[in-house]
């Protein structure tokens, strides 16, 4: 049983940072879609760090992202 | 190498898995204007890695790679560590030789390509850590910088021998303490960046890989003008968050807190590689 990190698109829509994607440290693991104006987790690629909720939530304080057990993750990995 | 060797045959591409085909469909190659606002809507240039959960070097790896004007013209060069074990997932070309000699490699091959295709750009990036740039391979290392060699040296420095359970290097800080260090080291830390300067590299950086942008800038200066001019040096500071105890969330903090102080930015630019950066930035290149 592990964490991944999962979008709350309801929060992430407000905004058009996209820091997120920039800080997860694996590759092609935290997306973001132009068309839904919010980011989205690969879930299967997740390690867990938090090192997005990290940047979203006590850098920026938009508490838009959230670790979920994987087995109760939305699998879109978004919210 | 063509961008041609990126080219699914069509008669397979439904047995190729679905991470290769977006290497050809959705990477961003033959665009001297990538970098790192292509991460969250491109294929990146590298795979699922076996790096530690929130390890910064990873951090690294993606900014480096999303930042090289030229991929598929562009061969890397490694050398043992925690690093080596990322080179296994990129999709370019990449030499892994004996520990400590990457420069000594990348000067060959830089040569060689010259001469092969004197009309063509072929870049030569050497990626080490600090044990292979400045301990073991700090002979290979200054020679090609004596040699004025036209390579891109980046050195990931965690300041520790991390996967083999962390012995202390010349790069880690005087007083550190680790698990196989455990009287604290003795000596300061090396100042690398300073013997590249000496050593007459013509572009110099000293950062933490904690703002995208401004590695993105600071690797693409240094590719441009180890194209045209010669040597040029990039350090980053790349921590191991478990050798010194942070959690896996915590990089970032670290790093924040380093760019302040023995990691504040430092950039050395010589007259030469001056020209070269404004006529980059003219061209909108950088």
């Amino acid at each position: 049983m592990y964490y991944v990190a999962q979008v709350i698109r309801d929060e992430c829509t407000k905004y058009n940072c996209k820091q997120c994607t920039l800080f997860c440290t694996e590759p092609n693991t935290l997306m973001y879609t132009d068309e839904g104006h919010h980011a989205y987790v690969i879930t299967e690629r997740c390690k867990g760090c938090a090192l997005c909720v990290y940047v979203c939530s006590t850098l920026l304080k938009r508490d838009s992202i959230e670790m979920v057990y994987a087995e109760n993750r939305d699998v879109a990995g978004v919210r | 190498m063509s961008l041609k060797i990126f080219k699914i045959n069509e008669a397979l591409k439904e047995f190729v898995p679905s991470e290769i085909v977006d290497l050809e469909e959705k990477a961003t190659w033959g665009n001297p204007k990538r970098g790192i606002w292509d991460l969250p809507y491109a294929k990146e240039l590298v795979e699922e890695h076996s790096l530690c959960a929130g390890c910064p070097e990873s951090l690294a790896f993606r900014y480096i790679l999303a930042s090289l004007p030229n991929p598929e013209d562009t061969i890397i060069i490694n050398s043992t560590g925690c690093t080596s074990l990322v080179f296994p997932h990129i999709a370019l070309h990449t030499v892994h030789s004996l520990f400590g000699n990457q420069n000594a490699i990348a000067s060959g091959i830089k040569r060689t390509l010259e001469w092969r295709f004197p009309d063509k750009v072929k870049d030569v990036v050497v990626l080490a850590g600090d044990g292979a740039t400045v301990d073991i391979g700090l002979e290979c290392t200054l020679h090609s910088f004596f040699r004025q060699e036209r390579i891109t040296t980046i050195c990931f420095d965690n300041e520790v021998y991390a996967n083999t359970g962390g012995q202390e290097s010349g790069l880690t800080v005087k007083g550190q303490i680790f698990k196989m260090a455990p009287k604290g080291k003795q000596w300061d830390k090396v100042p690398m960046w300073q013997l590249a300067i000496d050593s007459g590299c013509h572009y110099v950086a000293r950062l933490t890989v904690s703002s995208p942008k401004r590695v993105e800038k600071v690797i693409k200066q240094a590719i441009y003008v180890a194209r045209e001019v010669g040597p040029t040096y990039v350090h980053l500071y790349t921590p191991c968050i478990l050798e010194i105890g942070l959690n896996s969330d915590d990089a970032l903090e670290e790093m924040r807190g380093r760019d302040k102080e023995r990691f504040k930015f430092f950039e050395y630019i010589s007259e030469k590689a001056k020209e070269v950066i404004e006529r980059k930035k003219q061209e909108g290149l950088i």
